[in-house]
C-alpha cells in the first residue's frame, strides 16, 4: 500500500456525519434535556436549571450509591479480570496437554449472553436449592453456604464474581495473543543468563505486554461503567437497593417516566466516560510515541 | 464473474426477504403481560380464536419483577405490543399509563356494558372504558392457612397481632415455617403493607383522603410505621423462614402441600389451585383470615386487577378488538372461571360465580370492608415495585421504617409534581 497517498478530506465526511448524528447529537440533546423537567406526566417541558443534577447528588436519593457501586464494580472487575486473565494467559501459553481445549473452556462463558449467565447463576446461587450451597453442604462446608444474592452485604460481591467469571476468558484471549507476539529469543537469552520463570515474567512478559494490558484495561473500564445486563438479570438492583448501578437507575427512571432524571444520569456517565477515555487514550498513544 | 456472483447473491437475498414477508399472510397480534397474568385457559381460548378468525395471538410473558419497568419503557418509547396487560385503577391509568394517549377507547364494544360497574369505574377515564378486566377481582389477599396444621396444634384463627404471633410461634416450635413469603418476585411481600391500608384507615380514619389532598404524609401515620415494624418483626423472628428472600410465589402451593409451611398470603383461588396441582390436598383444608397486622379485622377489598388494554399505536387494533370481544363472550368467560382454579368469578355481569361454602363463610366473617391503599391513594401503585425494595431494605436493616415512609412520600411528591397535581403544586 502506498503510505504517502493522500486521500481527499471529503472521504471522512460520511463517517463524520454518521458519528455526529448517531453519537454527538444525542449526547448534546441529552445534555439539554437534563436541564428540563421532561417527564411522561406532562406534555410541557420547562427549563429547571441544575435541579436534576442537585437531585442526583442529593443525599435524599439513592443515586450517589448507584454511582459508588458503578465505580466499585468497574475498579474491582477491571483489576480481577486483568490479573486472572493474565495468570490464565501465562498458563495457557505453556506446553499444556489439550491446550486449545483449556483455552476454549475458559473463553466459552463470554460467548453466552449476560442475561443467560444471569439466569443460570440465579439458580446456581439460590441459597436453598442452588448448586453452590448444595455442594458446600455436601462436602461439610455448611458454614460457607451463604445467601449469595439475597444478603445485602454480599450480593454485590456475588454479582461482581459472576461478571469476572464471564469476562476473564475474553481478557485471557487478548493477552494470549499479546504473549505469543513476544519473540522467543528474549526468553532464550534470559534463560542463558540464568533467569528464572518469575524473572522472565517480571522483566520480559510484563513490560512487553503493557500495551495489551492497557487495551484490556480500557475495554474493562468502559464495560464496567456501563454495566447493566449482569446486574439486571442477577438481582435487578436488589436486595433492597444494594446492587443498583447507574444504568439500572437510568432504566428505572425511564420506566417511571422521569425522562429528565434518567437523561441527567446518562449525561453524568457520558462525562465520566469522556474524562476517563481521554486520559486512557492519551496514555495509550503516549506509549506508542505519538502525541495526542 | 465476481460481479455476476455478487449480483446473483443480492437477488437471492432480496427474493428470500420478499418470500418471508409474503409467507406471513395471516394477522398476528402480540400480547405482552406479566408472569401469572395469562392463564392456560386464555391460551386455549386464543387457539380457538385463531381457528375461528385466523388471527394468531403471540403471548409475550415477562418476569413479574421486570414487567412494570419494561411496559413503561415500551409505552414511553412508543413501541408497545398490540395488547398489553397492566393493573388498572382510576388514578394510575391516568397518571402512569396515560390511557387516553396510549390505549384505545373500548366504550363502543358490545361487551363493554357487561363489565361489572365497580371494575369498569377503575378502568375508565371521563366515562370512557379503556380496559378489559382479566382476572377475578372479588378475591382479597388474605392469610391462607392449612386447617389440618391448626387442628393438630389446637390453634384458632387469630384476631389480632399478638394472637398471630402466638400462632406463628406454635407452628415454628413444631418444626414448620409458619409463613411462606416470596420476596424474589418483587411484588408479593409488599402486600403486607399496601393491602393493610385498611388497617391504617381503621386506626386513623380519613388518612386516604388526606394523603390524596396532600394534607398528610405517610410519614405522619403512626399506624403505617407500626405496620412496617411488624412486617420486619415477622421476618426477624423467623416466621418467614430462612429462604424467603429467594422464594418464588409460584412455589407457594408446593410449600403448603408438602407441609413445609403452614400459611401464605394468597387470594381465594388458592385452595382450588393447590388442589389442582396436589390432588391429595383437599381445597377445603385451606382456610383464610385477614392479615391481622395492626390488629386488623377489616376485609381488604380491591376492585382492581390485571387488565387488558389495546395499544393505541398498534396497526392491528381491529384484530385486537376481535380478540377482546371473543374473550368476553359469556361461554368463554364461564370457560375461564371453570378452568382457572384461582378464579371464583370474573367481573362481568354475565359471569356465574363458583364460590365454595368455605369462601363464602370467610367473606361473611368480616362484615367491615375497606379499599386497599394501592387503589384508593394516588401515586402508590406506580411505585409498587419500589415499595417492595424499600421494604426489603427495612427488613435487612439497611434503613428504618421512617426512612421507608419518607421515601414513599418523596416518590409520591415527585410523581405528583411531574403530573402537575394541583394538590402538590
Amino acid at each position: 500500500m502506498n503510505k504517502n497517498r493522500i486521500y481527499p478530506t471529503y472521504f471522512v465526511f460520511g463517517a463524520l456525519l454518521l458519528y455526529v448524528v448517531l453519537f454527538v447529537l444525542p449526547s448534546v440533546v441529552g445534555l439539554g434535556y437534563s436541564f428540563t423537567d421532561w417527564s411522561v406526566y406532562s406534555q410541557e417541558i420547562h427549563f429547571i436549571g441544575l435541579k436534576n443534577f442537585a437531585t442526583v447528588f442529593s443525599a435524599d436519593y439513592n443515586y450517589l450509591r448507584m454511582l459508588e457501586n458503578t465505580f466499585v464494580f468497574t475498579l474491582v472487575t477491571t483489576l480481577a479480570k486483568n490479573v486472572i486473565g493474565l495468570a490464565l494467559a501465562v498458563l495457557l501459553t505453556r506446553k499444556v496437554k489439550l491446550l486449545n481445549f483449556h483455552r476454549a473452556v475458559m473463553y466459552l462463558p463470554c460467548v453466552l449472553s449476560a442475561l443467560i449467565v444471569g439466569m443460570i447463576f440465579k439458580s446456581v446461587l439460590n441459597p436453598k436449592i442452588g448448586m453452590l450451597n448444595t455442594f458446600l453442604r455436601g462436602v461439610g462446608l455448611d458454614f460457607l453456604a451463604s445467601n449469595w444474592l439475597t444478603d445485602s452485604k454480599i450480593a454485590f460481591r456475588s454479582v461482581m464474581a459472576v461478571d469476572i467469571w464471564k469476562g476473564m476468558g475474553y481478557i485471557m484471549t487478548i493477552l494470549i495473543a499479546g504473549i505469543m507476539s513476544i519473540p522467543q529469543t528474549y526468553y532464550e537469552a534470559a534463560s542463558i543468563d540464568g533467569g528464572n520463570t518469575w524473572q522472565c515474567f517480571r522483566h520480559i512478559t510484563l513490560p512487553l505486554l503493557a500495551p495489551t494490558l492497557t487495551v484490556t484495561t480500557v475495554l474493562n473500564v468502559i464495560y464496567g461503567l456501563k454495566v447493566f445486563d449482569t446486574v439486571y438479570s442477577l438481582t435487578n438492583g436488589g436486595p433492597g437497593f444494594a446492587t443498583e448501578v447507574l444504568y439500572t437507575g437510568v432504566y428505572k427512571e425511564f420506566g417511571l417516566g422521569r425522562y429528565a432524571v434518567g437523561t441527567t444520569l446518562s449525561t453524568i456517565m457520558t462525562l465520566v466516560m469522556l474524562i476517563v477515555g481521554y486520559f486512557m487514550i492519551k496514555h495509550m498513544v503516549k506509549g506508542d510515541g505519538q502525541e495526542i | 464473474m465476481k460481479k455476476i456472483l455478487a449480483l446473483a447473491l443480492a437477488l437471492i437475498m432480496l427474493l428470500s426477504v420478499a418470500a418471508l414477508v409474503h409467507a406471513d399472510e395471516g394477522v398476528t397480534i402480540t400480547y405482552m403481560a406479566s408472569q401469572d397474568w395469562v392463564q392456560d385457559a386464555e391460551m386455549e381460548l386464543a387457539e380457538k380464536f385463531t381457528e375461528k378468525t385466523g388471527i394468531k395471538v403471540d403471548f409475550q410473558i415477562i418476569p413479574s419483577d421486570q414487567y412494570t419497568t419494561l411496559l413503561m419503557s415500551k409505552l414511553n418509547a412508543g413501541e408497545c405490543a398490540d395488547l398489553f396487560g397492566s393493573q388498572a385503577g382510576q388514578f394510575d391509568i391516568v397518571t402512569q399509563l396515560n390511557v387516553e394517549k396510549n390505549a384505545v377507547d373500548l366504550s363502543g364494544e358490545a361487551w363493554a356494558s357487561t363489565v361489572d360497574p365497580l371494575a369498569a369505574s377503575e378502568t375508565s377515564v371521563n366515562g370512557k372504558l379503556y380496559g378489559q378486566p382479566a382476572q377475578d377481582v372479588s378475591a382479597v389477599w388474605a392469610v391462607a392457612y392449612n386447617k389440618k396444621v391448626f387442628e393438630k396444634l389446637n390453634l384458632s384463627v387469630p384476631t389480632n397481632y399478638e394472637e398471630f404471633k402466638a400462632v406463628c410461634e406454635a407452628i415454628k416450635a413444631d418444626g414448620m415455617t409458619p409463613i411462606y413469603e416470596a420476596v424474589s418476585d418483587g411484588w408479593h411481600h409488599q402486600l403486607w403493607f399496601c393491602e393493610m391500608g385498611v388497617a391504617i384507615e381503621h386506626a386513623e380514619p380519613g388518612t386516604a383522603e388526606k394523603l390524596n389532598n396532600n394534607t398528610m404524609k405517610f410519614a405522619d401515620s403512626a399506624a403505617a410505621k407500626q405496620l412496617i415494624e411488624q412486617i420486619k418483626e415477622m421476618a426477624d423472628l423467623g416466621y418467614w423462614g430462612d429462604n424467603y428472600m429467594a422464594n418464588a410465589y409460584a412455589d407457594a402451593a408446593k410449600a403448603i402441600a408438602e407441609g413445609e409451611c403452614a400459611m401464605t398470603v394468597a387470594n381465594q383461588g388458592f385452595p382450588t389451585e393447590l388442589n389442582a396441582a396436589y390432588p391429595e390436598f383437599a381445597a377445603e383444608d385451606i382456610g383464610f383470615f385477614v392479615m391481622p397486622l395492626c390488629d386488623n379485622q377489616v376485609l381488604n377489598m380491591n376492585p382492581v386487577g390485571p387488565t387488558r388494554f389495546i395499544y393505541s399505536g398498534s396497526d392491528k387494533i381491529d384484530a385486537a378488538k376481535q380478540y377482546l370481544a371473543f374473550l368476553a363472550e359469556p361461554e368463554n368467560i364461564q370457560y375461564q372461571i371453570e378452568k382457572v382454579p384461582k378464579f371464583n368469578t370474573l367481573p362481568f355481569t354475565t359471569a356465574k360465580d363458583a364460590y365454595s361454602p368455605e369462601i363464602s363463610a370467610f367473606y361473611a366473617a368480616y362484615p367491615d370492608h375497606g379499599t386497599v391503599y394501592q387503589t384508593c391513594v394516588k401515586y402508590v401503585n406506580p411505585q409498587w415495585m419500589e415499595i417492595g425494595k424499600e421494604l426489603v431494605a427495612v427488613i435487612l436493616g439497611d434503613q428504618s421504617a421512617e426512612d421507608m415512609l419518607k421515601n414513599i412520600d418523596r416518590n409520591r411528591a415527585d410523581q405528583a409534581a411531574a403530573a402537575q397535581d394541583p394538590a402538590w403544586n
